[in-house]
């Protein structure tokens, strides 16, 4: 691991205002980029996970706001930015995004040439024959056969695989250094996942690109990611290598969501599920935001919010159970279970 | 392409031929009584009615009526007017009304448009400020306050302040037209403004803008290229149909305004009995509406690269 950060987010907060009322998405939020890394971000619904990485290229919806924290970015603090003008030098050509559902994120009355050549004349200066050719290089690097006629088909002409690699191209057409990938796999079936993987993978190494992958889905995670962090209710409560997490995780809301993972399940009994719901977010949360769902919680779990804990360099949770006062508390059984199964299998 | 015309044609054709014999068929069925004026009735004597009628065909058998109806038809031979002007050739008749009717609408119709698009992109990037709140209760004014009262505070405004002539006259018609053509555009405006902002507004809220915005466009290319763009779709579908019918001429503009257009015409051909004349006009009104609906459908295939006409067999 490098120590090259490409961006450093520090104690971000985003506030929504619904119905006059006030919702904080993100509370005291820290994560650091680093150069060429992939780093998972993974969390149940509702965690933070979108509205965090959003707030990196200001994309907030319009009730949302930045109110605490900064995004450093080559010398600047985004959380800062308040101008579309601003955030106009950093969308696109520094910082990119892959949405979710590519059925829908194509203009569907545009060639498909044309919305890269958009991005590429946007935020390269290039216009005219010059901006098409590269257009049609970049169709051709994610992989779309026949791209000079491709070029000028519309997305409807299109599978939701190829759309997928279009808007990929869009993304990396003006080579960012962040590409953030919103559940880019979500929408497609299992066949096409891997090929977009891979497609990302090889764009992400040609380009040294930093990647960020937002995920319900812990085989992409295991697949692609040097670094997950584990987010709760607006925080991220757990972050490590990917070994580290998968192996020795720390955090009871990450040995939760291990624990309910069908590979893991035994046959013939119920999967495990995580009893209750995400604390509500409308009001200030006290001690832990996980302890009420916890099965086995500390006293103090419900009174002061855990700071993080240091497992290793690069691994680290926000929990009391690291606390050196806290009672001995042992990993669930699966995570030993899966270190000697590996281990075994390195013998 | 060629092959979808043909048959769209040969469908409106049959749709218009369809249109004429039920009009046909039901003006033969109004009282015969009607076919005389007042002072005619008193007048005439019964047999002389009787040869009057006779000489006129109306009391062959029906079918024999249609038959001769679609000759005459075919010949383009629309008769001629036996009491709105009598004497005249339908075709007279209706032609110099149709010119009138026609220019005003044709202009109301591209004020209407530019002003209605401008106000429902003015709504929409100013989404929930002065100018939308402007154009909502405008839309909500001209779609509530019935059309006549509209006309009347128009024509009030206009004559007593801006000393426009109220009534229409040949020998000014730029000056006398302003006010007609102003009255049929107002509908129209609210209309366009009302779509266009309800379509910008859907579209704003698309994952594609969304992407757009990603990529790092200004809001202005995005407004132009993305948003309007993709609104004007569904909007074009109607232009047409809309255009052809201000063409056809409103009765209650150009009756307030005594604008000597076709309105009125067809009101008058019936209650006055004067076969010819409706005839000519509920074909010529058929053709439009049949038309208008072609147009769109070709503009939205123009427009759309979703929609082919092609069927599956012919695309591959």
């Amino acid at each position: 691991m490098n120590n090259n950060i490409v961006l450093s987010a520090k104690d971000v907060e985003i506030q929504f205002s619904l119905r006059g009322r006030e919702l904080k998405a993100i509370r005291k939020c820290s994560l650091d980029l680093y150069k060429g890394e992939t780093l998972a971000i993974v969390g149940e619904s509702g965690s933070g996970k979108s509205v965090f990485t959003k707030s990196f290229l200001g994309m907030l919806d319009a009730n949302g706001k930045v109110i605490g924290g900064s995004i450093m970015y080559d010398g600047e603090d985004l959380a800062t930015y308040k101008k579309e003008k601003q955030w106009m030098n950093i969308r696109g050509k520094k910082i990119a995004m892959v949405m979710q559902d590519p059925m829908t994120s194509l203009n569907p009355l545009m060639p498909v040439g044309k919305q890269i050549q958009e991005s590429i004349t946007r935020n390269q200066g290039i216009k005219g024959k010059e901006a098409k050719k590269m257009a049609i290089e970049m169709l051709e690097k994610v992989g779309i056969p026949d791209a000079e006629n491709r070029y000028n088909q519309y997305p409807h002409e299109f599978s939701g695989g190829m759309r997928q690699r279009v808007v990929i191209a869009i993304a990396v057409a003006c080579q960012p250094e962040i590409l953030i990938c919103d559940e880019p796999t979500t929408a497609l079936d299992v066949t096409i996942q891997a090929q977009i993987l891979k497609l990302i993978r090889n764009l992400q190494v040609e380009y040294n690109m930093t990647v960020v992958y937002i995920t319900h889905d812990l085989g992409v995670v295991a697949n692609v990611a040097d670094r997950v962090a584990v987010m709760y209710a607006g925080q991220i409560v757990e972050y490590g290598l990917v070994d580290e997490i998968f192996y020795d995780a720390w955090h009871p809301y990450t040995w939760a969501l291990m624990s309910s993972l069908p590979q893991y399940g035994v046959k013939g009994e119920p999967l495990p599920t995580i009893d209750g719901t995400p604390p509500n977010l409308f009001y200030e949360i006290k001690g832990d935001a996980f302890a009420a769902r916890n099965k086995m919680p500390l006293a103090i779990d419900f009174e002061e919010e855990p700071p993080y804990f240091e497992i290793s360099p690069t691994h680290k949770a926000k929990t009391w159970y690291l606390d050196p006062r806290a009672p001995k508390i042992e990993q669930p059984k699966i995570f030993r279970e899966m270190r000697e199964r590996r281990m075994r299998e390195e013998a | 392409m060629l092959k979808y015309t043909i048959k769209r044609l040969l469908q409106s054709l049959f749709t218009v031929f369809l249109i004429a014999s039920i009009i046909f068929i039901l003006m033969r069925m109004l009282p015969v009584e009607n076919y005389f004026t007042e002072d005619e009735a008193m007048n005439l004597t019964e047999e002389q009615q009787q040869d009057i009628l006779e000489a006129a065909g109306l009391l062959d058998p029906l079918p024999v009526q249609l038959l001769d109806f679609y000759k005459d038809t075919l010949k383009l031979d629309f008769g001629t007017s036996r009491r709105i002007q009598k004497g005249a050739l339908v075709v007279d008749v209706i032609g110099d009304k149709f010119t009138v009717s026609m220019r005003n609408g044709a202009t109301a119709l591209c004020i209407a448009l530019v002003l209605g698009v401008l106000l429902g992109v003015g709504q929409t990037l100013n989404k929930e400020g002065i100018i939308d709140h402007f154009g909502t209760a405008f839309t909500i004014f001209v779609n509530s306050v019935p059309t006549i009262v509209s006309f009347a505070l128009i024509m009030v405004f206009g004559s007593k302040v801006l000393g426009l002539p109220t009534l229409y006259s040949s020998r000014k018609v730029m000056m006398s037209s302003i006010m007609p053509i102003f009255c049929l555009s107002l509908g129209s405006i609210a209309g366009y403004a009302l779509w266009t902002r309800r379509y910008m507004v859907d579209e704003l809220n698309k994952d594609y803008i969304k992407l757009a915005k990603i990529k790092g466009l200004s809001r202005g290319k995005i407004m132009l290229k993305h948003v309007l763009k993709n609104a004007f779709v569904p909007l074009t579908q109607y232009l047409p149909a809309a255009f052809l019918s201000t063409i056809g001429g409103s009765m209650l503009c150009e009756t307030f305004f005594s604008v000597p257009g076709m309105g009125p015409l067809l009101t008058t051909g019936v209650t006055k009995y004067d076969i010819s004349v409706v005839q000519t006009l509920s074909i010529l009104y058929a053709s439009l509406g049949v038309l208008g609906a072609f147009l769109g459908d070709v503009l939205m295939i123009i427009f759309d690269p979703r929609i082919s006409l092609l069927t599956k067999e012919e695309s591959r």
